[in-house]
């Protein structure tokens, strides 16, 4: 029902890439001589063990973090000099931890993803208006427009988030676990949100926690482990028993999905 | 619903405002503006506002003379007799000023520093900007260092008590508890000292210090009142810009900045802000530090929670403050309780409250 959306940000190529990163939080060094760039219009998977550096890698490349060393480029220039008005123009970032004030409406949120685009006197352009309205609906949140955020379910929340980042019409969409405490149902019609954005032409990275859903929705799977990245690839050409191993630690089979062709893990014992 | 040719580019909708918003609209210099004004803000600022005239009416009629509104009107306007106007325009209508620029001062002030550190308890008053404000004041008006004028005084006074609280906090900055706590320790400090000094001046020099130190608008100098005056007007519009950064602030720091806000600036502008108005506000009346709790809370719960009510919270403020200066001449007249006695017997059961609920949550 959303093929009729029409993407608003195709007038230029986006790239985003990690150069040579090394990022440190307090004393400890979360992520060294990290380099990645993102597949223009694909959608990239960051996996990896718990505290391997996933989420501070995806804030890095969002800006919300600074890099100790090396950059992240942003259409050639390095982020970190770019003002962050351009950045937010370019880049849409949807956070781990979302919690919304009382009394805010799923409207209320899906405008504020508009700010990068408004002035103190442009408050509500034909522009807003028509971004606002397609995020609600290839959000499939219409219905819910008015409902306080606090009174819906997880899976609505979640999408009322991703619509935030939607309005935001950037050609990049960073997600930071987007489906995590979400039940099976509500994470794939997320998932499906996420792939419907990506035939738009928008470039997605996201940090998936599971791997079988990572592997089934994306198009790019990035392994990291202790803040490097061991494999990156399509799912089908890089996902082995070994590196499931160095990522996990426990043995297994790989099989294909006889349904969407993708890799599975079967036959996971410990190792 | 199909692959049907997007109607929207062809002609687009007409513009229709958010739910809840009037939406103003125009074009000026070559390019289209627009205006989102939320409805219940509005209405509720002027309600706000009307009560402001309604109970500024009454207070300056109150007292030893007694004026009905319409004779407090027309000596406003200079229509009344020669009494009346010298009563109402020389001896009251100064008093009720500073009260309406002094509670707007606090409680924009407050509203400010509790969404810059997302907790309701970060006023400036309990993170003890007023006491070293006071403290200070107190010291140039007892003639430890006659030079610079209270005002200035105070503000030095709020900047520093604001920078010490900053870096005993370290790393968490204004967010978190520690900012709050150190906060609290300064002000007790800083209101030691106030009484050290006091306890070494001459009996009249103290006791003619001492309602000022509890908060009054009894012991105001016109100075005072005037540098409040030339400072709120512009506050109020900075203030007014920072809106969209404070309310996405209320969100989290990650997602203003991800949604293209310049986080330092925003912090320091309304750091800034919120200190100097606090510093004006205590050279005026002292530290009546509970109308920067009361004032803004009042302006949320009208709002319904509804964003920043800035402009709502320095309305709610002055309203306080005028209500709680009449209270305080009326209640046990002939002696005059001071504002800040009244505030703080209305306000400590709230801030106990605030204390004491279980899920403490931000403005």
């Amino acid at each position: 029902m959303n093929a009729k959306s029409t993407p608003i940000f195709t007038d230029q190529a986006v790239s985003l890439a990690a150069q040579a990163l090394k990022v440190t939080r307090g004393h400890n060094t979360v992520i060294e001589a990290l380099s990645l760039p993102l597949t223009p219009g694909a959608v990239t998977a960051i996996v990896g063990p718990n505290g391997c550096g996933k989420s501070t890698l995806l804030n890095t490349l969002a800006r919300i973090l600074a890099p100790e060393q090396g950059q992240v480029i942003l259409n050639g220039r390095d982020i970190q000099q770019l003002p962050s008005r351009t950045v937010a123009q370019q880049l849409a970032l949807l956070p781990q931890d979302t919690h919304a004030p009382e009394g805010m409406t799923v409207e209320d949120l899906v405008r504020f993803g508009r700010q990068p685009h408004q002035g103190l006197f442009q408050q509500w352009s034909p522009e807003d208006q028509a971004a606002v309205q397609a995020a609600l609906s290839a959000a499939d949140l219409l219905p819910l427009r008015y409902a306080p955020l606090d009174q819906l379910s997880g899976g609505q929340r979640q999408r009322a988030w991703i619509a935030m980042t939607i309005a935001q019409s950037t050609p990049l969409l960073l997600l930071d676990e987007p489906t995590s405490a979400l039940d099976l149902g509500h994470q794939i019609e997320v998932f499906e949100l996420i792939r419907r954005l990506a035939s738009q032409g928008r470039t997605v990275a996201m940090v998936v926690h599971d791997l079988l859903s990572a592997c089934r929705y994306a198009d790019q799977l990035v392994a990291m482990v202790a803040g490097e990245v061991i494999a990156h690839g399509p799912p089908s050409e890089i996902l082995t028993p070994e590196l499931v191993f160095q990522l996990y630690r426990v043995h297994c089979d790989i099989i294909e999905d006889p349904f969407s062709g993708s890799p599975m893990l079967a036959n996971v014992r410990r190792a | 619903m199909g692959m049907s040719e997007p109607s929207m580019v062809a002609e687009p909708p007409k513009l229709v405002p958010p739910k809840g918003f009037y939406l103003l609209r125009g074009h000026w210099a070559g390019r289209a503006w627009q205006l989102l004004i939320f409805k219940r803000s509005l209405w509720v600022n002027v309600a706000l506002t009307l009560g402001l005239l309604v109970l500024s009416t009454l207070a300056l009629g109150a007292g030893q003379v007694k004026l009905t509104p319409l004779e407090v009107w027309q000596a406003l306007w200079g229509m009344g007799t020669p009494v009346q106007e010298l009563v109402v325009r020389e001896l009251r209508l100064q008093r009720v000023l500073a009260g309406i620029l002094t509670g707007a001062a606090f409680a924009l002030s407050g509203c400010l520093m509790q969404t810059l550190a997302n907790n309701r308890l970060a006023t400036p008053g309990i993170i003890g900007i007023d006491n070293a404000a006071t403290a200070f004041a107190v010291a140039s008006v007892v003639g430890l260092t006659t030079s610079i004028a209270p005002p200035g005084m105070a503000l030095v006074g709020a900047a520093l008590a604001t920078f010490l609280a900053f870096l005993l906090a370290g790393q968490t900055g204004t967010q978190g508890y520690r900012f709050i706590v150190a906060g609290i320790g300064i002000g007790a400090i800083a209101g030691a000292l106030t009484q050290l000094l006091l306890s070494q001046v001459e009996i009249d020099t103290a006791n003619a210090a001492f309602p000022w130190t509890v908060g009054s608008l009894n012991a105001r100098s016109p100075g005072a009142v005037w540098g409040l005056g030339l400072v709120i007007v512009p506050s109020l519009i900075v203030a007014l810009g920072l809106v969209r950064g404070l309310q996405l602030l209320r969100i989290s720091t990650t997602i203003t900045v991800s949604l293209g806000i310049a986080l330092k600036r925003l912090r320091l502008v309304t750091l800034a802000l919120s200190v100097m108005l606090t510093g004006f506000a205590v050279a005026v009346a002292g530290p009546v530090g509970m109308v920067a709790l009361l004032g803004p809370e009042l302006a949320r719960l009208l709002n319904r929670h509804h964003g920043v009510p800035l402009f709502g919270a320095a309305l709610s403020g002055a309203l306080m403050m005028v209500a709680a200066d009449w209270v305080g001449r009326w209640m046990l007249a002939p002696i005059e309780v001071p504002v800040g006695i009244i505030t703080a017997v209305v306000g400590s059961p709230y801030l106990l409250w605030l204390l004491l609920r279980p899920a403490t949550s931000g403005p």
